[in-house]
């Protein structure tokens, strides 16, 4: 486009003045600029910022900013942290790309296109939230509370989760922290000890560490990691199972290349040697297990040579393993994992390393499972109203619980049925915070067919990930660097040091930009539009905050005096609780339907011609939330599949070959990978980083980066004690240039 | 030669492209504004870019939120992705808020000038013509001038190539050519100084 004279001609024409004045009536008074007196020219100078704890992953590390006027400038660990220490990770670094990523949410948007083919419209905070508030209170009139569904996921989801489960009343909360996650592992614990395991177990001072499937390295938490590292710097024996020779394994004295999905049969082979031959800590179970005798006839079968034959490991190995963690013992950490939702038989696994933590007397001992004494704070929140039981789509007609052993919430497959049947009830609204239901849930498509058939769909994320595509108003949240919310607690990372706690609140290390609000606001002002003002618990996040602190005998300002970071004596980590105990066999699991000790339940086998699907993490993302960074992408910019480098010879490809899948349902993934080939992984299974291949082109630098390994869960496996998600029970074929490479024979 | 008048004239054309890249409201985006464009495009010799618009708007059952639609899905959120970021940090550091938006504040500063409290980003394309509008009815043509060739230049001829190509409605593509038209021959020639 050109205009047929040059500025100089315009400026010089008489006809400046005609057009100059009815422009000048159409120009708004106000501007971003004003007047002010006079800067010397020079430059800002840089101040440092105390209070930040990192959420690129949900180990949050504590740190301070750098900042200079306005602008972070650099991420660092708190030098006062006893915690992370200095220390901050790739991720932690790269926050800042979060920050100012030119593809971030910046203002509420309306969809006025269609449900995942999205047309996006600003509009204003008043008429967005209008909008959430009037379409929710239509959908819970015409259904019901239970009407509603929520997919929460992160700190700032929490107080919107509360306000939809305890104020307006609905079960249908699936957090995919649990159900994708590691909701088995925190309630096989509990039915196991009574205590959710987290992940601590006292490595520095352990004289062996057992990981079943953790690939601590590529898995980085810094004080994690640090508790890690120390032990093998102290002389700790590393057992790694893992059908991978992943970063742990590398490091390891043994590695049991185990077949996937029949951990539990190793570790039923490993207590039944201990308890025959009894090398168990005979005192410890005396006075704290409850159930051995069944557990002891229970698992008689299990011999080495029995679980050998099933795991596909040597029969010696398997007793290498339990003659050294009986000669370590008690001094054992018996690592309970994370993410843990693997093959649908993932409770009883849970259970097994529970159970051989006892019998190994591990718990509360140095270099066992101890959980520290951590000091307490407040959890204000949204108060629990009374609501009719009737619509919890986990109990059935005759009051009896589907899956009995879930964690917090409705399992997510539960929702999704309702969803879809209209049975028990509809479920036509729907609330995603923080989390992206299409890629961190198996089933695709299903998920889709969900959000399709709703009344209504809003989102609140940072990102535009893939989930968001599905709102019809989606809103923008302030990052973990710009806002108030949680509050990290916790003690020094080795207890072999002098035992101190620490109490850090999450406080803003820069202003937010654009129009981005915190969780506190936005729900309430939902909540005022649904008519539940009078049930609001805080006005501000800050005021949540003070509140919470206020039970430790703080407030913000004195946090702020203390650099960011409380630290008060501590107490002795391995003091016992006086009624702890380890039911290695616990009745209510019997009485539910279960076998009431750990049992071994075998998983199907990849047919012929196809590979397991094996997903994992690296150190550079975490998961989708950090696809679209650009520090990280450059680090890793896709995930190559790790093929077994004789199977890979076979089938005629090499390293770096453009490959695809196709998985047992005939999906076909949309986007390809590269190839690296390895003797360190078995030759029934592919291995590929979590976490890429976003379809959401407003991720800029993730979108088509990689293979999204969700894509090709079509196949959804439900584990029936707790009814979380098993991932790993999907099969592929390798897809070059469009055409299957067949598996030969002989391989 | 302008006069002192003429950069009265010149603060004016600047904030009225200022004006015409904020979010479209009904606020603004009256008749009148419309018929103020027109007859901008008209003294220009943009009779075409006048008939497309009118055509574009005539076809439309919504003009307004087509171009509400146009604005986010170019400036602020878009399928493929955002297209054209009106941010200077985003095409010369591949950030927002990147050391130059640092650099453009202190300039600001130096000249008189700072941002008020609701402002968007120092580098936006909005407060860069904002500014530019300030120091040309100050007459502070060293200012204009050394504004556009450090801050201006640089970065807005790959914003401008972008929503030419990406833009799927004519509005902005003629907004984007009207501000290129009031700053790029200064590249060339230089501001014209007052010499009466």
């Amino acid at each position: 486009m050109a205009f047929n004279l040059t500025r100089r001609k315009f400026l010089q024409s008489a006809s400046l003045a005609a057009v100059a004045l009815p422009l000048s009536e159409v120009i708004a008074s106000e501007s971003g600029i004003q007047r002010s007196p006079l800067e010397t020219p020079g430059s800002f100078q840089d101040k440092t910022v105390v209070g930040g704890i990192c959420e690129m992953c949900f180990w949050r590390c504590q740190l301070t900013g750098k900042t200079r006027n306005d602008r972070l400038v650099k991420i660092e660990g708190n030098p006062k942290s006893i915690d992370n220490g200095t220390a901050i990770c790739a991720r932690g670094n790269a926050g800042i790309q979060l920050l100012y990523d030119p593809d971030r949410l910046k203002y509420p948007l309306k969809n006025v296109g269609e449900r995942g083919n999205p047309k996006w419209k600003r509009i204003s905070w008043d008429e967005a939230l209008k909008e959430c508030g009037t379409k929710l209170k239509e959908v819970e009139e015409k259904y019901g509370p239970q009407g509603i569904s929520v997919f929460p996921h992160g700190s700032t989801a929490k107080y919107p989760m509360h306000f939809f489960e305890r104020a307006v009343g609905t079960h249908n909360v699936s957090e995919a922290s649990f159900f994708q996650c590691r909701g088995i592992r925190d309630t096989a614990y509990v039915a196991t000890t009574g205590m959710p395991p987290g992940e601590f177990v006292d490595m520095p001072n352990s004289k062996a560490i057992l990981l079943i499937g953790s690939h601590l390295g590529e898995n980085v938490h810094v004080s994690h990691i640090k508790r890690y590292i120390k032990g093998l710097q102290n002389g700790a024996k590393l057992i790694v199972v893992d059908p991978r020779y992943s970063a742990s394994a590398a490091k390891s004295d043994i590695w049991v290349k185990i077949k996937p999905g029949t951990d539990t049969a190793f570790l039923l082979a490993i207590m039944n040697y201990l308890i025959t031959e009894k090398k168990y800590d005979q005192d410890f179970v005396e006075e704290y297990g409850y159930g051995f005798d069944e557990l002891a006839a229970g698992i008689k079968e299990w011999s080495f040579e029995k679980a050998a034959k099933e795991c596909d490991v040597p029969a010696a190995q398997i007793k290498e393993v339990a003659d050294l963690l009986a000669e370590s013992a008690p001094g054992v950490s018996i690592h309970p994992g994370r993410h843990v939702s693997w093959y649908g038989n993932d409770f009883q696994r849970q259970r097994s390393l529970a159970c051989l933590t006892g019998l190994l007397g591990a718990y509360f001992v140095k270099g066992g499972w101890v959980p520290g004494k951590n000091p307490k704070v407040g959890g204000v929140s949204w108060a629990k109203k009374e609501h009719e039981g009737e619509h919890n789509l986990n109990v059935d007609e005759d009051d009896e619980y589907l899956h009995p052993f879930s964690p917090p919430g409705t399992p997510t497959e539960l929702i999704r049925d309702a969803a879809l049947t209209g049975k028990p009830y509809p479920i036509k609204g729907c609330v995603i915070w923080g989390q992206n239901p299409i890629q961190t849930i198996p089933g695709q498509e299903k998920m889709k067919d969900v959000l399709r058939q709703m009344d209504f769909v809003m989102c609140v994320d940072v990102m535009p990930t893939d989930a968001t595509m599905w709102a019809d108003i989606l809103l923008p949240e302030v990052s973990y660097l710009e806002r108030y919310d949680y509050i990290k607690t916790g003690t020094q990372w080795n207890f072999a040091d002098k035992q101190q706690q620490y109490i850090s609140a999450r406080m803003p290390l820069v202003k937010p930009m654009f129009e981005r609000k915190d969780q506190v606001y936005i729900t309430n002002e939902i909540a005022r539009l649904m008519g539940y003002e009078k049930d609001i618990p805080v006005q501000t996040v800050e005021e949540m905050v003070e509140k919470n602190l206020e039970v430790a005998g703080l407030t913000l300002e004195q946090l702020r005096k203390e650099d960011g970071i409380h630290i008060r004596e501590g107490k002795n980590p391995y003091q016992m609780p006086e009624d702890f105990e380890v039911m290695f066999y616990n009745e209510d699991i019997e009485d539910a339907g279960f076998p009431g000790i750990p049992t071994y339940v075998t998983v199907e086998q990849p047919p012929k011609g196809f590979l397991r699907l094996l997903y994992g993490r690296v150190p550079v993302h975490t998961f989708n939330r950090s696809q679209n960074n650009i520090w990280l992408n450059k680090a890793m910019p896709d995930n190559p599949v790790w093929l077994n480098d004789a199977l890979a010879a076979k089938m005629g490809l090499k390293d770096g070959d453009v490959v695809g899948f196709v998985n047992q349902d005939g999906f076909k993934s949309r986007t390809t990978t590269t190839v690296k080939t390895t003797p360190g992984i078995r030759t029934d299974g592919v291995y590929m980083a979590h976490g890429y291949g976003s379809s959401n082109p407003l991720m800029s630098v993730g979108v088509d980066a990689g293979v999204d390994d969700t894509s090709l869960m079509t196949k959804i496996t439900v584990d029936p004690e707790t009814g979380a998600h098993g991932m790993r029970n999907n099969f592929v074929k390798i897809t070059k240039d469009g055409k299957v490479i067949e598996i030969p024979a002989s391989a | 030669m302008p006069s002192s008048l003429s950069t009265d004239h010149v603060s004016t054309l600047y904030r009225f492209c200022a004006q015409s890249m904020q979010y479209p409201e009904p606020n603004w985006f009256t008749a009148q504004y419309l018929t103020s464009l027109s007859t901008l495009l008209e003294t220009l010799g943009g009779k075409n870019e006048v008939r497309l618009l009118q055509k574009t708007f005539d076809a439309s059952l919504d003009p307004i939120e087509d171009l509400q639609v146009e604005h986010t899905r170019l400036f602020i959120n878009g399928v493929p992705h955002v297209a054209a970021p009106p941010y200077a940090s985003v095409y010369l550091e591949k950030t927002l808020k990147g050391k130059y938006s640092e650099e453009v504040l202190l300039f600001y500063q130096s000249h008189g000038y700072t941002m008020t409290e609701n402002a968007d980003l120092p580098d936006s394309l909005i407060h860069q013509l904002e500014f530019l509008s300030f120091v040309a009815e100050d007459q502070n043509r060293s200012a204009e001038e050394e504004f556009l060739k450090r801050f201006f230049l640089p970065w807005f001829s790959t914003f401008s190539a972008r929503v030419t190509k990406e833009a799927q409605h004519p509005f902005y593509q003629i907004i984007i050519s009207i501000i290129e038209f009031f700053t790029k021959e200064e590249e060339e020639y230089g501001v014209q100084l007052n010499e009466a």
